[in-house]
């Protein structure tokens, strides 16, 4: 059983093996779906605080930048509604333009260290420069009071044709401290008369730095311009290696204002640009912001460690209930299997028995049948013989005698076989009940006549509590069988002078016979085979019987639905009950039908 | 004030009887752009810029004959007032070498100044009691504009000349001028800042010449 049942035990092993494996890869996709969605929603997060941040550096740069332009609009207005300025202009005084306007764009140049605070510093000018009515930038008499450009630096600044209004542009000055951008704003100059552009002024401002507003942040501005960037905060090979990167990015996208990802130093970074001169006549020039990410990088770590945590223990938790769910699962699973293979077996068992045992049972009713009727028809013929003879007169009367005595055991014979027949055909369940009320009082009643007219009774008493119209259910001829081999019994097994107590009742269950008898007891070792057939009690040997009898009536009155069985038997009294269904009377139930 | 202006107009048409020997005179019409507004009476006149181009409103022009005469031992001291705002005479025709005073007929600063190539000067601000009265001697033949620093609507134009012969023409174009020396001479007409016409004249004694200017 063992052997036959481990590759079972393997298959549960794979069972279980399966119903894990598919718990893990389940909690494992929720772990990695969670994880997923952690991190882009941290990215997400991350980039939209740090756009925010651009934007309100910008819009904080925006207005400085707004006021720088508003401060140098009128200053150019004033300008253009200067007389000498006008008249350098127009009266062709070149040489004296600069002059005229040192005094107005004074303050616009005065040294860095004169003023402290911001606004005005925003305001301060690092040179100007006039452009004639052809673009073409006015040479001053004295540039180191205007401003030193190199000669490439004030090409930059020309125009093919004098702007309408206000440009801004970014121009990398070389000369001066290094590679610097300068942030150039041209505004034209109108004739106060004709209205016309008769010049412009062109300023360069040190460009605006967004100061930081959260310091945490790490981030760094700066200016790109025509290829070059202005991030002074950046070591020089960085920014080297940023230039490449930010101007791919900008040669493939036009779009004014946008972000990507960029390495800075190794570390990845967020960049943040937008045109700070849209529509303007000069290059285009960009802000630039970088934010290191390191802080939410940092977060996501965390949060990879706590998703994975989580996801571990998931895991593990989900380990432990799918072991312990597939134990659960498999362990009926198991058992079915185990009892299957036991089932199988004892089934095999079983039906080998049952099939030796249905033969061997058929083989004996098939005896018994067989024998019933070799006994019988020779029986027919003895008796029909002895009846010949007992005929005849010309016997005297103790041959008479014998052959009476010969015909009577040829009737006992007969009911053996009678017995013997009705057995094997209860046996092959063959034996059909036609069930239908049977007057049970009325049976007892004509038995107990019948038992007083027999002519080897010994003399006994009877009593009887029979209440009248007890009906039971059973055919008639197999009820009487039954009645008739109880009150024999009781009758043969008595002792003379004896007493017969027979009483019915009825109950819950159904009607109960009791029928007792004094005689001698039934050892205890002989009740247990009292309704075996052809066992006699010990004392059966002086009285007339075959040992069918009880076994009969047993077999009977189970097929009727009730049973029979030895209620006591000591101190000279043997007690049988006999239990059956109970039945509505059939006048009743035929009026019932009507 | 007004009398003082026309003074200084009527000074400058009584030229001719100075150099009463000299004989000739010429006359004629110079072809004027149209004005765009009514004519007025009074010899006063705006200078007004189209499209960088100077010239009196309503247009006047100013004739003179081209060429070196003896310069006169004492040149006449001119006149350019500031009254309401505005240079009086707006266009005022000197021979060079004459002096030109500023004076300041309004109740405000003027600070009247030139950056022409012809004569570059800064008068600074001064007020109308100003004494000696602000001046300067013009030099170099050429076209003056003069400007206020401190009204910078105010334009005024001094056309220095090498000849003292020249006249302002009427508002539509007529001129006479007379006590010229005879001979062949190009006569000229001044219109805007751009525009200087001229003729071949050949004078006679005692003959009036005509010229017109198309």
């Amino acid at each position: 059983m063992i052997a036959g049942s481990s590759p079972k035990r393997s298959d549960i092993a794979t069972f279980r093996t399966k119903l894990s494996t598919a718990m893990m890869l389940v909690v494992a996709a929720i772990t990695a779906f969670g994880f997923y969605l952690a991190q882009r929603n941290v990215a997400r997060n991350a980039e939209r605080a740090l756009r925010q941040n651009f934007q309100t550096e910008l819009s904080a740069l925006d207005k400085l930048l707004e006021l720088r332009h508003a401060a140098v609009t009128e200053r150019c207005q004033k300008l253009a509604a200067n007389p000498r300025i006008h008249a350098a202009l127009e009266d062709n005084a070149l040489d004296l333009l600069y002059p005229s306007a040192k005094d107005e764009l004074r303050d616009l140049m005065r040294d860095e260290e004169a003023s402290g605070d911001q606004v005005a510093s925003t305001l301060r000018a690092k040179f100007y420069r006039f452009l004639d009515n052809h673009g073409a930038v006015l040479p001053p008499p004295n540039p180191s009071d205007v401003g030193v450009l190199s000669a490439t630096t004030e090409a930059e600044l020309t125009f093919k044709k004098l702007p309408e209004v206000q440009q801004i542009g970014y121009i990398a000055n070389d000369d001066s401290s290094g590679d610097t951008i300068q942030e150039v704003t041209a505004v034209p100059i109108f004739s106060t008369e004709t209205g016309e552009v008769i010049s412009a002024l062109v300023l360069g401002f040190r460009p605006l730095e967004l100061a930081p507003l959260i310091a945490a942040t790490g981030m760094r501005s700066g200016v790109w311009a025509n290829g070059r960037l202005h991030l002074p905060s950046l070591e020089k090979s960085a920014q080297e290696s940023l230039v490449g990167e930010i101007t791919n990015a900008f040669m493939k996208s036009k779009q004014l204002e946008n972000n990507f990802r960029v390495t800075v130093n190794g570390a990845p970074h967020l960049l943040f640009y937008k045109r700070l001169n849209p529509d303007s006549l000069f290059p285009p020039a960009y802000e630039i912001c970088i934010y290191p990410l390191a802080g939410s990088i940092a977060q996501l770590h965390r949060l990879r460690w706590q998703i994975g945590f989580a996801g571990g223990l998931l895991l593990l938790g989900g380990f432990v209930a799918s072991h312990f769910i597939a134990l659960r699962f498999s362990k009926p699973v198991e058992q079915m299997a185990v009892d299957s293979e036991k089932n199988r077996i004892q089934r095999r068992r079983a039906e080998a028995a049952l099939a030796s045992t249905s033969e061997r049972l058929e083989r004996s009713t098939r005896y018994s049948a067989d024998a019933s009727h070799q006994l019988k028809s020779p029986l027919t013929v003895l008796r029909a013989g002895l009846e010949a003879l007992l005929a005849r007169e010309d016997f005297n009367p103790e041959t008479h005698e014998e052959l009476s005595t010969l015909l009577h055991h040829t009737h006992r014979l007969s009911g053996v076989i009678e017995d013997l027949l009705l057995l094997s055909r209860m046996d092959a369940g063959h034996l059909r009940i036609d069930s239908e009320p049977v007057n049970l009082s009325q049976l007892v009643g004509d038995w107990l006549d019948d038992l007083g007219a027999l002519p080897d009774s010994p003399d006994v008493k009877i009593e009887e509590e029979i209440p009248p119209d007890l009906y039971v259910a059973g055919e008639k001829r197999y009820t009487s069988l039954i009645v008739q081999n109880l009150l024999e019994n009781a009758r043969k097994y008595n002792r003379e002078g004896g007493r017969i107590r027979v009483r019915a009742k009825a109950d819950d269950s159904g009607i109960v016979l009791t029928v007792g008898n004094t005689g001698q007891s039934i050892t205890p070792d002989a009740q247990a085979h009292v309704f075996k057939r052809f066992r006699r009690a010990s004392i059966a040997g002086s009285v007339a019987g075959h040992g069918l009898g009880l076994n009969l009536a047993r077999e009977l009155t189970r097929l009727h639905g009730g049973d029979l069985k030895l209620v006591r038997s000591e101190n000279g009294w043997t007690e049988f009950e006999l239990r059956l269904r109970a039945a509505q009377p059939a006048v009743e139930r035929r009026g019932q039908n009507v | 004030m007004e009398s003082r202006g026309l003074f200084c107009f009527s000074a400058l048409l009584a030229l001719p009887p100075v150099s009463i020997l000299a004989q000739a005179a010429v006359e004629g019409r110079v072809e004027l752009p149209k004005s765009h507004s009514a004519p007025v009476m009074a010899k006063r006149y705006e200078i007004v810029t189209r499209g960088g181009v100077l010239s009196t409103e309503p247009p006047v022009a100013v004739v003179y004959l081209e060429g070196s005469f003896p310069r006169s031992s004492s040149v006449p001291t001119k006149q350019i007032v500031q009254k309401n705002l505005t240079f009086v005479p707006s266009l005022l025709p000197v021979q060079v070498g004459t002096k030109v005073e500023f004076p300041n007929l309004d109740d405000t600063y003027h600070s009247i100044f030139s950056y022409s190539p012809a004569k570059r000067f800064d008068l600074g601000r001064y007020r109308p009691e100003e004494r000696p009265i602000p001046s300067e001697v013009f030099d170099k033949p050429g076209l003056v504009t003069l400007r206020c620093d401190i009204h910078e609507h105010m334009r005024g134009l001094v056309l220095v000349v090498e000849t003292p012969h020249f006249v302002v023409s009427d508002t539509d174009g007529r001129f006479r001028l007379g006590g010229l020396p005879p001979g062949r001479h190009v006569l000229k007409a001044w219109v805007d800042s751009k525009t200087t016409r001229e003729q071949p004249v050949d004078l006679k004694n005692r003959a009036t010449a005509h010229v017109d200017f198309p």
